[in-house]
């Protein structure tokens, strides 16, 4: 129940209720997002001169597909999308079946030395990982500089979160689901992958969402680690974004965050309707 | 019937009967956290505990020679005063952020609950500042804010007047509006996970509620949002924490400008360490995660406590 | 719980332990010894070669760096470091992590802060350096003696662009001769109801120049060695007053009304727009008119002079595109790549290059284009008489621009800018090792 569907005494007040709640959100998506999308757009469908000052005008000339071409090839975006890739993947992928095997123990075990051994679980989301040490260390162990490197660094920065996330939600599986498996002779190993696992779908889910976010964007530690010596896109953009010799060029810099964020975009609206819809039906009963 | 008497079904409870004991352990071996511990202690307490050995030497990128120093660093640090009032620029945007971005994300989460396809679209679209890059939401709004940008030429046309106000350029009040900017950019995640929350929410809780003439109000106010207390404790938590550790929105948008009124920590440290004085921009770092986690843990077990209430 | 501390304080005491005799993990091996210079068109085929810069460097670089692999079969990669440039370089250069060439700023500080002692190839005996005119091979690049960084563009300099059809409309005829005719001058402005000075306090980099150049002649008599050895501080008269006067400039009025958050595209567009007279700043701002404005619309209209104290001396600052240096990266044969490439850049393609860029020649034998702007012409022949800024002749950098800009928001007096900079600077020196501090 919405507070737009209490019971209305005439069909006139029912319909304005009706579409005042979708009115709100319009028009508040309209002023909190519009706004600054507009800007986005149009700057991006600008040429140089008058993306200079980015502002709501709009462009005399629309050359959108002309800038997406250009920085496309200035930016090298496509080996920089799969470069992106190959770190995103298994980092999301071993952080979430890690990370989730640890939340799992933690959420269901007690004791004092399971409570400290959270507490150290947890407190990457505490603070980040100095940046100069990760490289120092990354080169006595022989992974400076590549992808399987730059993996290791991601998976230590967000194991924390995961941990922190899951474990909340782990505590709300019921114990007579495992308690079923295990009479049925199941071993912990096969209870957490056929029972755990599928419930905390939703969950899992959105952790994917979250840390894909994180590391897709990040420009700072792969600056660091690979930077030089492998295409992603958020560091390619620093390429593209110094292309102009005096002055900045908004709309290539423009163009190429469209471009960049629409991957992302996909794969929320592929996963939001697993989140939101899915854990009414079969996370909790 | 009051509605606070209603109990929640699942169980929160984790105290295990001593007489189960071994069982239960064997249920859940200590194994499955071995590949986690191993990548974090790897890749980040390693790392992490080596850079703050450091703070004790005089690591510079002036020479090559690294010596221990004591505690140097840190009574030097101290009497700068720049520390202490970067600490507290830095608290009061984390707690800024925290209160904005959790309300204007709960509020979002109640707008668009139902699974209308208006709401759905809408949901998709308030995330879209959530996956954008830090770098790009400073770009925009810099030049939204800008004396002759967007939004004063919105409220010029609104008022009838031109507006021509400093919004990035306030030594008092930036603060907030970076504060603004950075829950502008995150609510769409809170809102995310309020909707996950809301959604985990028994039907038949709501149900009886209602029968027993609860409006909407109340069962919001008595019901649900009890309930959302995980949800709370993560967007909470991670708002806070993720704000003392800003960095990315507020340096694109202000770089700790105007007059350092809006310098995070962080970006100080950076500075110190692109001076090259990296002994002492890892004292500040030992400096942060220290009040960082005084922060933390109270606010977590806090927030935690709240949960098992239920 | 005792046991998680306990091996915690284990580690890092044991960490203690083995750095306490550890050096600096960025010290690269060095190739000593004499550093022979190859013939340009020596053949370096499968040699990959890095160079780092910061913006706008693949656009200056790509005619060198095509006629270069052209001629050797190398293959160069210019790679884009973001902003902030100089911190993002000596971090990844604190990891170990090391281009061939990069752009750097070529000031005794800046050298310093690289340690290039250590990292740094020496570029002494380079046959290129016989090539330049005027002072350009002494006055900067130089670290204790030794060269380290290659210049190829003028030095930037400190000093006054000016609009012409403003001064007319004021009835100026002549440029100011010192620090109180450009007063009297800007007075003259005001009162006829155009704005005198644009400053860009939103950007803030800019701020310093007004303090530096009325150090000049303190700078020409010792200033900056007694800073050196702590003998003079920031808050000492000399600079205290530099400051109190700038600060007294924008109190009278003779700024841009919105000084506090004006942007260097703002100060460009004011001089072009005929919205402000002067403007005291560096090359960079006549390069950001050069992307708006064509050449002779840049000669009619601005024009340059330099100001200090009691005459018209030019503060030299070289900036970070106006010279490379040469890392020690172990590969003798990169390095020695590396010094080819230097040698090629300033000798065989250095005419290409001069006019690719517009820009003026630093050496004898390459006229410059007559593309380049007057104003351009005019600040590179200011360098002859010209006197060495903070970046210049100072042991270390202090974000004296930081701080002036704070006074321009408000939150900082003089006294508390000349103090806070001199902290910085102490405790840079300190980390340097420089006697006194």
């Amino acid at each position: 129940m919405s507070i737009f569907e209490s019971p209305a005494r005439s069909g006139h007040q029912r319909a304005v209720r009706r579409l005042a709640q979708p009115a709100a959100t319009i028009g508040l998506v309209a002023i909190l997002l519009g706004v600054p999308f507009w800007l986005v757009i149009v700057t991006a469908s600008k040429n140089q001169a008058e993306a200079l000052n980015p502002n709501l005008a709009l462009p005399s000339h629309w050359q959108l597909f002309q800038n997406f071409a250009e920085v496309l090839n200035q930016g090298r975006m496509v080996p920089a999308f799969f470069g992106s890739l190959l770190i995103l993947v298994p980092s999301v992928a071993g952080v979430l079946i890690l990370g989730s095997m640890a939340a799992w123990v933690f959420g269901r075990r007690a004791g004092k030395r399971v409570a400290a051994g959270y507490a150290l679980a947890i407190s990457g989301i505490v603070l980040p990982p100095a940046v100069v040490m990760i490289v120092l260390l990354l080169k006595e162990i022989g992974l400076e500089g590549t992808p399987l490197g730059m993996i290791g660094v991601y998976m230590g920065m967000y194991l924390s979160t995961v941990i922190f996330f899951v474990t909340g939600f782990v505590r709300t599986i019921p114990r007579e689901l495992e308690e079923a498996a295990r009479v049925d002779g199941a071993s912990p190993a096969r209870v957490f992958f056929s029972v755990i696992l599928p419930l905390l779908g939703p969950t899992l889910a959105t952790a994917t969402i979250l840390i894909s976010l994180f590391i897709w964007n990040d420009v700072f530690y792969a600056l660091f680690v690979i930077g030089g010596r492998l295409d992603t896109l958020p560091l390619n953009l620093y390429q593209v974004a110094s292309a102009g010799l005096y002055l900045n060029n908004w709309q290539s810099i423009f163009a190429y965050i469209i471009l960049m964020t629409l991957p992302l975009l996909v794969v929320f609206m592929v996963m939001q309707r697993r989140i939101i819809s899915g854990i009414t039906s079969g996370a909790v009963k | 019937m009051g509605t606070s008497q209603v109990r929640v079904r699942s169980s929160t409870r984790e105290a295990d009967a001593p007489s189960t004991g071994r069982r239960r352990r064997q249920d859940h071996p200590a194994t499955f956290l071995v590949p986690a511990l191993v990548v974090l202690v790897v890749f980040y307490f390693v790392p992490t505990v080596l850079n703050f050995v450091y703070a004790f030497t005089d690591w510079s990128s002036f020479k090559s020679a690294i010596n221990y120093v004591g505690a140097d660093n840190f009574i030097s640090l101290f009497s700068n005063g720049t520390l202490l009032s970067d600490l507290r620029t830095t608290l009061i945007f984390a707690i800024l952020v925290a209160i904005f971005q959790n309300l204007f994300g709960l509020v979002l989460a109640l707008l668009l609950e139902k699974d209308t396809r208006v709401n759905r679209a809408a949901r998709v679209a308030f995330f879209i500042p959530v996956m954008m890059s830090a770098l790009a939401v400073g770009y925009i709004f810099q030049a939204l804010l800008k004396p002759d940008g967007a939004l004063n030429a919105i409220l010029g046309f609104v008022s009838g007047h031109a507006v021509s106000t400093a919004w990035l350029g306030s030594t008092t009040w930036t603060i907030v509006v970076v504060s603004l900017i950075q829950a502008w950019k995150w609510m769409g995640l809170a809102m995310l996970i309020y909707l996950a929350g809301l959604k985990t929410i028994s039907e038949d809780v709501l149900e009886a509620a209602r029968l027993d003439g609860a409006n909407w109000w109340e069962t919001l106010r008595r019901i649900r949002l009890p309930l959302l207390a995980p949800a709370v404790t993560f967007n909470v938590a991670t708002a806070l924490l993720g704000s003392m550790n800003g960095f990315d929105t507020v340096q694109a948008s202000t770089k700790g400008g105007p007059g350092g009124t809006t310098e995070l920590l962080n970006i100080f440290i950076f500075r110190t360490f692109g001076q090259g004085l990296f002994a002492q921009a890892t004292t500040m770092s030992l400096a942060l995660f220290v009040m960082v986690a005084l922060l933390a843990f109270p606010v977590i077990r806090v927030l935690r406590r709240r949960e098992e209430v239920l | 719980m005792k046991n998680s501390w306990k091996s915690a304080a284990v580690l890092a005491a044991a960490a203690a332990l083995v750095l306490s005799g550890c050096s600096n993990p960025d010290s690269g091996s060095s190739t000593s010894g004499s550093t022979p210079w190859a013939a340009e068109n020596t053949s370096l085929k499968g040699v990959n070669l890095t160079i780092w810069g910061g913006n706008g460097a693949s656009a200056q670089m790509e005619g060198v760096v095509s006629g270069f692999e052209k001629l050797t079969g190398a293959t160069v990669k210019i790679v884009a470091i973001p902003d902030p440039y100089e911190q993002n370089i000596q971090t990844k250069v604190a990891t170990g992590d090391k281009p061939d060439l990069a752009f750097w700023q070529p000031t005794a500080s800046m050298l310093t802060a690289i340690n290039a002692k250590t990292n740094l190839q020496s570029l002494d005996g380079a046959p290129w350096v016989s090539k330049y005119s005027g002072n350009f091979k002494d006055i900067t690049g130089l670290l204790d003696n030794t060269r380290y960084a290659a210049l190829i563009t003028t030095p930037a300099v400190e000093g006054v662009y000016y609009n012409k059809d403003l001064f007319t409309k004021a009835g100026i005829t002549t440029t100011p001769k010192n620090w109180n005719e450009f007063i009297a001058d800007a007075r003259i402005l005001k009162a006829q109801g155009i704005t005198p000075f644009f400053e860009m306090g939103g950007d803030r980099w800019a701020t310093q120049w007004w303090v530096q150049v009325q150090l000049a002649d303190a700078a020409k008599a010792g200033l900056w060695d007694k800073v050196n050895n702590n003998t003079e501080k920031f808050t000492d008269p000399t600079i205290l007053n530099a400051i109190k006067t700038y600060q007294s400039l924008i109190n009278e009025g003779l700024f841009n009304a919105d000084i506090k958050t004006a942007t260097l595209a703002d100060q460009a567009a004011a001089m072009l727009n005929d919205k402000a007279a002067m403007v005291l700043q560096v090359n960079n701002f006549f390069n950001t008119m050069q992307a708006t404005a064509t050449t002779d619309v840049l000669n009619s209209k601005v024009g340059f002079f330099p100001i200090s104290p009691t005459g018209n001396v030019g503060t030299f600052i070289p900036d970070q595109t106006n010279a490379l240096v040469a890392f020690k990266t172990g590969d003798a044969k990169r390095e020695a790549a590396a010094r080819q490439l230097l040698s090629y850049m300033l000798g065989g393609g250095y005419a290409d290059f001069v006019n690719a860029v517009h820009t003026v020649s630093l050496e004898t034998t390459v006229p410059t284009p007559s593309s380049v702007p007057d104003a351009l012409t005019a600040v590179a022949a200011s360098l002859a008489d010209s006197v060495g800024s903070m970046q210049a002749l100072a042991v270390a950098n202090p974000d004296l621009y930081i701080n002036l800009a704070d006074m321009i928001q408000g939150t900082k007096t003089p006294e508390q800018v000349a103090q806070t900079t001199q902290d910085q600077f102490a405790q840079l020196a300190k980390a340097q090792g420089v006697k006194g501090f």
